[in-house]
């Protein structure tokens, strides 16, 4: 039965050929060395190699196109420069999940041997990627991924984020639902994953702190649910007076549309995390998303002088508004032309100290905000979805002051 | 080393093959083993970390194979066996110890016990009907890694793992991480080949050829196939604590659909029941995904996709079954 | 808890329709079409496409029903010639067909999760049991009672159907009976796939149209047809509507357990029926 002939050979000689596409690359070797790259140079000018790994295929794509354009147009509007060295760009697809994320980060720092890398949509791929850079000593900065482990409990030196925590984001809502007469019955629900748990337990704190109670919770299993007609009954049979959730992408368009056409957008108001009607998704959920208010850090709304040019000028370029996707990364490149003024060096320890060290970020479109830690301190703001000219937008109705990543 | 690049051709005795041939595979399968040990020192720190990724894909691959081509059963659900070996040898390396037997051997211990856990639902089913309940606890298995987040750290995934440590000192660069993947990888693809040429691995062969015939010549055929789907349990968990070594992160993502599907076509592409095919499929598979996907907008799956669907249909054996047609011709 | 029931019937008829065709062409010629969720995802973004009026919704479902012939036409020449080998062959075939095909929805749809509107007229709620409840589920209902009784009925009662039934019985006596099965085969895979394109674009204004989608229904049509026991309509239909009450109503009574009920209630089935509630012994299909 065995006939072991010439064609074997090929195939494996086939094997090692295939196995060396990626080599084309570079070559040298993977032994000896820590894994840092060339020393970097110092202050004088020269350039700097920037990895935005954002996604390009996937459910996070539109986001991935967000983020991309954001860290063009402050590009494109400052001279391509970041203090005096300029800034060369590889994009790399982050993907879905940490599968593709990972590798993907992997490949900016090792193949293309970039000082610094920006984007990260997913979570647990920014998580995941933390001994990448801190054994490498080279510079993260997240642009939307919104673990609080990421700058809180699993911190590394070399990762700072430029976005937002989850729990963050819907701690000021929980503040403000206390203040605002929902105080005896709000129904919590969020997707049966990570980015749920952290964004309820970030409401329920603050909520119940300010005297709130929670009638009932519930968590849908992410990315499975499609029809939330139980969860639904489940809110009317609560007495809750009002709703908070946390959904994103097709979820978020799913929910907010059977919210209305099972009634309860009438009588019992919709409150969320601002991703409920964040960037794409909004268009989708048509007029069923009328009214639903939400949290976050940012509105392509918000009335300051900052943001005004920012989106007059993202709209000339792209023809649609930006997201706070495009606002967080747009803000990433900001603050690095900062810290690059004065960094002494391209690795993750000068750039690290220097963005410690740029204060506050008075020219943001979301309003003046600093790093506390290594992620911003900045205004929430209170939205709520409007029709201006025939489109949705999230206008903004209060601003409800600064807070920090919640402990 | 002669026994572990021998083909196993569906039905073949290898031990009948001529002297000639077994030298020769030798030759090969030590100089595959020589270019595959000195990789390190010719490739930047990237490609050796892909091939790294390549070589723990090929070995759950090769467990894979000896449940779909050794025995039979077409299985949808292998990662998650894949996926309990990873964070149970990722929650050892950070609770316990990451000194290196011990990932390892938690980590086949809990892929075994998974596998031993969810097996006895299967081991009465075969073909199309396997594929499905097969499907159904690896989902099941990954909504669990996906809920449980105390333990496996939900979503986030779990994070923070240690380098793997040799007597004492951790394996810190992409080099030594790969020749600690290659020389785990091939004892466990030793292994493999062991059971598959046993008799036991013949009994084996003899349920997916007539699992009626087995029966009536006295065998427990499903005590057989809880055997081996334990047995292929274990390697997939051999696997993930590789993985775990190369990637130190584990993630729902990693035991889900879309790596069963993936094994699963590494394995036909490389030619079932071929144990070196599916080296060869995994290697494909993770080149496609990993190296060329991210330049083509990310449509890797796309260009795997009309590969497998046209080596179902030239290569009824897979890469494995190429020599076979041209001796025909 | 009573909207509940009533929605659980309403998810369960559109899984039927969802599932009875990947039911059919399965017992019959033992082809676990792994594309099914793919010409459901299909039917879904044609519906995207034309939504707005009752013309672009009826002018989908007619293209639904062409995209769904020349679908199950070409996957029924596709698996033909490997007809000779195993089962498992031509179901991994299928695998990477839904692979391709995924992608190919994916470029021509782009990776943006779209709503569907429903017709106008149904894209409201009326009043039932005292709460709002969308009256196009209420249709959805109607129709899925409708087209579970027409199938039972072209299966049951016509010629083709006796073939069909007689092919699932035994397929060597047929084709010795001189039809060539490979129509009978060919019929049943169109028959199965408009099936699935006519459910995508019905159940365009409940679940949408987003990639992924393809991978949520193909498992849960697997689950029902598990359950229900295959090549049986009467088992697909009852397989349906117990996946449809076990998955609405439980997670209304078990919220916080939600993601793991239509798992457990599989695994509940299997453990006490391998077979499936309607299906033969379990060797009786897969041996062959």
């Amino acid at each position: 039965m065995e006939h072991p002939s010439i064609s074997r050979r090929r195939l494996l000689a086939l094997f090692g050929a295939a196995a060396s596409v990626p080599v084309l690359a570079a070559c040298g070797s993977s032994v000896g060395g820590g894994g840092g790259g060339a020393p970097a140079g110092g202050g004088g000018g020269g350039a700097v190699k920037v990895g935005l790994v954002v996604p390009q295929s996937g459910v996070y794509a539109a986001l991935g196109t967000d983020m991309q354009r954001g860290w063009e147009l402050w590009l494109g509007q400052n001279g391509g420069k970041f203090g005096n060295y300029t800034v060369e760009t590889v994009v790399a697809d982050e993907g879905e999940t940490p599968n593709t994320g990972q590798p993907a980060v992997q490949k900016v720092l090792q193949s293309d041997n970039v000082d610094v890398v920006v984007g990260l949509v997913n979570s647990a791929t920014a998580l995941g990627v933390a001994n990448l850079l801190t054994e490498s000593k080279k510079l993260l900065v997240v642009t939307n991924a919104g673990a609080g482990d990421v700058t809180g409990a699993k911190r590394t030196p070399y990762i700072w984020r430029t976005s937002f925590t989850n729990a963050q984001v819907s701690a000021a809502m929980g503040t403000h639902l206390a203040q605002s007469g929902f105080k005896d019955g709000v129904f919590a629900l969020a997707p049966d994953y990570a980015a749920g748990t952290e964004v309820i337990a970030g409401f329920t704190k603050t909520f119940e702190a300010g005297g709130g109670k929670v009638v009932g919770t519930a968590k849908p299993a992410f990315g499975k649910t499609s029809d939330y007609q139980p969860f639904l009954t489940q809110i009317q049979q609560s007495g809750a007076k009002a709703t908070f959730c946390f959904f994103s992408g097709s979820e978020a368009i799913t929910f907010v549309r059977q919210y209305a056409q099972f009634g309860l957008a009438s009588t019992i108001p919709l409150y969320g995390s601002g991703f409920l009607t964040e960037g794409n998704v909004l268009p989708q959920q048509g007029d069923a998303a009328l009214g639903v208010q939400t949290t976050l850090h940012y509105s392509d709304q918000l009335d300051n002088p900052a943001n005004k040019a920012f989106v007059e000028s993202y709209t000339a370029k792209y023809g649609e508004s930006p997201s706070c996707f495009s606002a967080q990364t747009y803000d990433a490149a900001n603050v690095l032309n900062r810290a690059l003024r004065t960094a002494t060096a391209l690795d993750g320890d000068s750039i690290a100290g220097a963005l410690g060290g740029i204060g506050t970020v008075e020219d943001s479109p979301r309003g003046p905000w600093t790093f506390d830690g290594q992620t911003p301190k900045q205004n929430l703001y209170l939205r709520k979805v409007e029709k201006v000219n025939g489109t949705l937008v999230n206008a903004v109705v209060q601003d409800l002051g600064q807070q920090s990543q919640p402990l | 080393m002669t026994a572990i690049e021998a083909p196993t051709v569906p039905g073949g005795a290898p031990a009948s093959a001529p002297r000639v041939t077994r030298a020769r595979t030798g030759i090969i399968a030590v100089a595959v083993l020589v270019v595959l040990a000195a990789a390190p020192f010719m490739l930047a720190p990237f490609a050796t970390t892909t091939l790294t990724r390549v070589l723990v894909f090929a070995l759950f691959a090769v467990s894979l194979d000896l449940l779909v081509g050794v025995t039979g059963l077409p299985s949808l659900g292998h990662a998650a066996y894949l996926g309990a070996g990873a964070y149970a040898a990722g929650w050892v390396s950070i609770n316990v110890t990451a000194e290196a037997p011990v990932p390892l051997l938690v980590g086949a211990g809990f892929g075994a016990l998974a596998a031993a856990l969810t097996g006895w639902v299967t081991v009465r089913s075969h073909g199309v009907f396997f594929l499905m309940l097969t499907l159904a606890i690896g989902e099941t298995l990954q909504q669990l890694a996906d809920t449980w987040e105390t333990v496996t750290g939900g979503a986030n995934g779990l994070t923070g793992i240690p380098a793997v440590r040799l007597a004492g000192t951790p394996l810190a660069n992409a080099g030594f991480t790969y020749w600690y993947v290659l020389a785990v990888g091939v004892i466990g693809f030793a292994l493999v080949v062991m059971v598959a040429r046993s008799p036991f691995g013949a009994a084996l062969r003899g349920i997916r050829d007539n699992e009626p015939r087995m029966r009536a010549l006295g065998y427990s055929t499903a005590r057989y196939k809880y055997a081996v789907i334990v047995m292929a349990g274990a390697v997939a968990g051999l696997a993930g604590a590789l993985l775990v070594a190369q990637q130190r992160l584990v993630t729902p993502a990693d035991m889900g659909f879309a790596t069963a599907s993936f094994a699963l076509l590494a394995v036909i592409i490389g030619g079932a029941g071929s144990l070196w095919g599916a080296c060869l499929g995994a290697a494909l598979v993770i080149i496609i995904r990993d190296a060329l996907g991210p330049s083509l907008d990310g449509h890797g799956t796309l260009v795997l996709g009309i590969v497998f669907v046209l080596v179902v249909y030239l290569l009824p054996r897979g890469a494995a079954g190429l020599r076979i047609y041209r001796r025909r011709r | 808890m009573l909207v509940s029931v009533l929605n659980g019937f309403s998810v369960g008829f559109l899984l039927f329709v969802l599932a009875v065709g990947l039911s059919i062409v399965f017992g019959m010629m033992d082809v676990l079409n792994l594309a099914h969720g793919a010409l459901f995802l299909c039917g879904a973004y044609l519906g995207a496409t034309f939504a707005g009026g009752w013309g672009g919704f009826l002018g989908a479902l007619g293209l639904a029903a062409v995209f769904g012939l020349v679908g199950g036409g070409l996957l029924s020449l596709m698996t033909e010639p490997l007809r000779k080998r195993s089962h498992l062959d031509q179901a991994l075939l299928t695998l990477g067909v839904a692979l391709v095909a995924a992608e190919v929805l994916a470029i021509v749809f782009g990776d943006d999760p779209l709503s569907v509107a429903a017709p106008p007229g149904l894209n409201d709620s009326v009043q039932v049991f005292g709460v709002s409840y969308p009256t196009y589920r209420l249709v959805i209902i109607g129709v899925g009672a409708v087209l579970a009784l027409a199938v039972y009925l072209v299966v049951e009662r016509t010629r083709l159907g006796a073939l069909v039934r007689a092919t699932v019985a035994d397929r060597e006596m047929v084709s010795v009976l001189g039809v060539d099965n490979r129509l009978v085969k060919a019929a049943v895979f169109a028959i199965g796939s408009v099936l699935a394109t006519t459910a995508g674009v019905l159940g365009g204004p409940i679940y949408g149209a987003r990639p992924g989608l393809d991978a949520t229904v193909l498992i849960l049509a697997l689950v029902v047809v598990v359950i229900g026991g295959l090549g049986s309509v009467r088992g697909a239909l009852i397989g349906a509507l117990i996946i449809g009450q076990v998955d609405i109503v439980g997670k209304y009574l078990l919220p916080d357990l939600s993601s793991f009920i239509l798992f457990a209630a599989l695994a509940l089935v299997l453990v006490l029926r391998p077979q499936g509630l309607f299906g033969g012994p379990v060797g009786t299909a897969g041996a062959r």
